[in-house]
């Protein structure tokens, strides 16, 4: 029996790992790899060389001897910009992410609730703009927001300012531009949670004496408790790193990481610092990657079980 | 069950308002011009077992909808207690549900899935504790008080779901087919225990279903609807023993029917010529008509006796030949075509051991049956 099982099981296998391989191999090339290296870079001094950082390992007299910097991390820690930079991005991701939940909960709820043939149109109107570049986007926020833009010659036009707004280079236009540019992040996996949702358990609730609105509140909400983890996630996590928006919309005084990680890197040209905070930068981030991790497998199991 | 409750409700000195506990007027319901539910009218007596049965698309799942006030009435009233429910919405009714898959909350623990009705009424918290307590304890349920839905068989499920819908007293309580996600063997048992519980709580209850076995079992009376009306309304043993009409008969158990015209009719019998038969058939009972009325003699199988030899019975007895045989074990049921070209089943009940080896295909065989035992149906 052995004998008839074992080359097709080996078989199986083979074809198993060939399409195992294939995503790994890319993982590896394209995002270990070269994690590897800014890791490497991060314990390593600037030098005006090419590239411009001392080497790790240097080989004196046909012996290896190491050169390991912790400074750039303690230079992190102790200048305020750096910790300063990292709390305020974290803020401005956590606060997009609350404005984007805010906003596209009531989005997902409705489209989910839409007879199917509108359903499909209004959730093609939210994937819709991301055809289009995201910088062209964004710079289509500055016609709209700066001082002669539309939004201002159009509230000047119907009266209701005198004066155009100051909304450019505010951190308001910073959150109007990432809230823009990450709704769809939040609406979609909210959607595909509600649109799931078995609406005889809110005809049970309403059944049970609950009025609509904590019927909302006890079955639709904790229901959806998935969706909006996953939502979040993808909203906060490449919000923190964001660089072109802050860049584009926000003032000098907008910090955040990803502008001081691109200001290290190609105006001071000190690859290990700017390293540093990349490195920093992912480790600040795998906690909230984990929670989601956590709370995915947890539903995962409620699933099968 | 039905002579207990029966002789409950009949004893009591208010009795037309027992007997009207829930009245049904006119009650009418139109989707995008479809009459879903078209002008019923009916009464549910306090304390019973009321079950709509139909097939599937004839309007038992909207009335009771609209019973429990996810459907609004395009007319007609609803009256519980005396009261007029129409514009109550759904949680303002003293009026709980059984849902067909349960439709328990899948991320409540079982207890918080029977408190959810209590907590909406802020009862206290040592009170719904002890209240979801004893109603995991009628259903059996206790131990797992504690486990989320996934975690529970389904006829666990079931139980949950029935506490559930209990945990409020309601004064009606709806099951929307209540045994169609069992399998059939936990089904009848379920349903002897689900009909025990509802009587010792005096819960005035109205099920639909689909199955007339489920709905003979469980119910004090039944309500047969098609296309969105009451065909006939009777306990059980009426339904089946005297349809009113060919559909009730047809939709109810197996039925032999005879089409014809009435030739003589008295007070205490009529007389009806029918082509499968050489005499005219003699019925017991008189029926409004009149002579040359185009009526159909309805008879169930089990009612036919079948023999080798002639009966001495001078009418009501056909012969034909066994053309199929279907062997149940404790009944055989035998198709015999008659000399006409007609079909009819006939039982056998295998009183002795290898009985059934009596009569083989393609045998001669003699059907008769006395006066009373069939209907005659005049629509």
């Amino acid at each position: 029996m052995n004998a008839v099982v074992k080359p097709r099981s080996a078989r199986l296998l083979g074809s198993r790992w060939l399409v195992i391989a294939v995503p790994y191999l890319w993982l590896l090339v394209f995002f270990a790899i070269p994690l590897a290296i800014a890791f490497k870079i991060s314990f390593s001094q600037a030098a005006i060389a090419m590239p411009p950082y001392t080497p790790i390992v240097n080989w004196v007299d046909g012996h290896p001897s190491l050169d390991i910097h912790l400074k750039n991390y303690l230079y992190l820690v102790n200048d305020s910009l750096y910790v300063n930079a990292y709390l305020s991005s974290i803020k401005i991701a956590v606060i997009s992410t609350i404005l984007c939940l805010l906003i596209g909960y009531p989005m997902a709820y409705a489209i989910a609730r839409m007879p199917a043939a509108t359903r499909n149109i209004a959730l093609m109107l939210v994937i819709l703009p991301s055809w289009t570049s995201f910088l062209i986007r964004i710079y289509a926020w500055i016609g709209i927001l700066k001082n002669n833009g539309l939004l201002n010659n159009f509230l000047l036009w119907t009266g209701l300012i005198d004066q155009p707004l100051a909304i450019m280079h505010t951190p308001v236009a910073v959150y109007i531009g990432i809230v823009y540019a990450y709704l769809p992040f939040m609406v979609l996996p909210l959607y595909a949670n509600l649109v799931k949702l078995d609406l005889r358990l809110l005809e049970a609730a309403s059944d049970l004496g609950a009025k609509p609105w904590k019927a909302f509140l006890k079955v639709t909400l904790p229901l959806s408790k998935s969706g909006i983890i996953a939502g979040s996630m993808l909203v906060m996590i490449p919000v923190v790193g964001e660089f072109v928006i802050p860049e584009m919309l926000g003032g000098p005084d907008t910090l955040m990481i990803g502008r001081i990680l691109w200001q290290e890197f190609f105006n001071n040209r000190d690859w290990p610092v700017a390293s540093a905070v990349s490195i920093v930068m992912l480790l600040l981030l795998i906690i909230p990657i984990m929670i989601f991790h956590r709370a995915q497998s947890r539903e995962m199991e409620g699933r099968l079980a | 069950m039905n002579q207990s409750s029966q002789k409950a409700t009949g004893s009591k000195p208010d009795k037309v308002k027992t007997d009207n506990y829930v009245r049904i007027e006119g009650l009418r319901k139109e989707f995008d011009g479809f009459v879903a539910v078209d002008d019923v009218s009916f009464s549910i007596r306090k304390g019973e077992i009321f079950a709509l049965l139909g097939a599937s698309g004839c309007g038992k799942s909207t009335l009771l909808r609209m019973l429990a006030g996810f459907e609004r009435p395009t007319a007609g009233s609803i009256l519980l207690d005396d009261e007029d429910i129409v514009g109550l919405a759904p949680f303002d009714r003293p009026i709980n549900m059984m849902f067909q898959s349960y439709a328990l909350f899948p991320h409540m623990s079982v207890e918080d899935n029977v408190a959810f009705g209590l907590k909406q009424d802020g009862m206290g918290k040592d009170e719904i504790q002890a209240r979801v307590n004893e109603m995991l304890g009628l259903v059996q349920m206790g131990k797992l008080a504690k486990r989320k839905p996934h975690q529970l068989s389904g006829g666990q499920q079931q139980r949950v779901a029935l506490a559930r819908s209990l945990a409020k007293s309601p004064k009606l309580l709806l099951l929307d087919e209540p045994m169609g996600a069992l399998d059939k063997k936990l089904r009848s048992q379920m349903q002897i225990e689900l009909v025990n519980i509802v009587e010792r709580l005096g819960v005035t209850c109205v099920m639909v279903t689909h199955d007339q076995e489920e709905a003979m079992t469980m119910a004090h009376r039944i309500a047969v609807m098609d296309a969105g009306r009451i065909r006939q309304l009777g306990t059980p043993d009426e339904i089946y023993e005297q349809p009113n009409c060919r559909f009730t008969a047809e939709f109810i158990g197996s039925v032999n029917l005879f089409e014809g015209r009435i030739e003589e009719d008295e007070k205490d019998y009529v007389t009806i010529r029918t082509p499968a038969l050489e005499k005219p058939i003699y019925v017991g009972h008189g029926v409004t008509g009149y002579d040359g009325m185009s009526v159909a003699f309805a008879i169930r199988p089990e009612k036919i006796a079948i023999s080798k030899d002639e009966p001495a019975l001078s009418y009501n007895k056909v012969q034909g030949v066994i053309e199929e045989i279907a062997y149940f074990g404790s009944h055989s049921v035998y198709h015999v075509r008659l000399a006409n070209g007609s079909k009819v089943l006939c039982n056998f009940v295998n009183l002795k051991r290898w009985a059934s080896e009596n009569f083989t295909w393609n045998d001669s065989v003699w059907l008769s049956w006395k006066d009373n035992a069939g209907v005659v149906l005049t629509s």
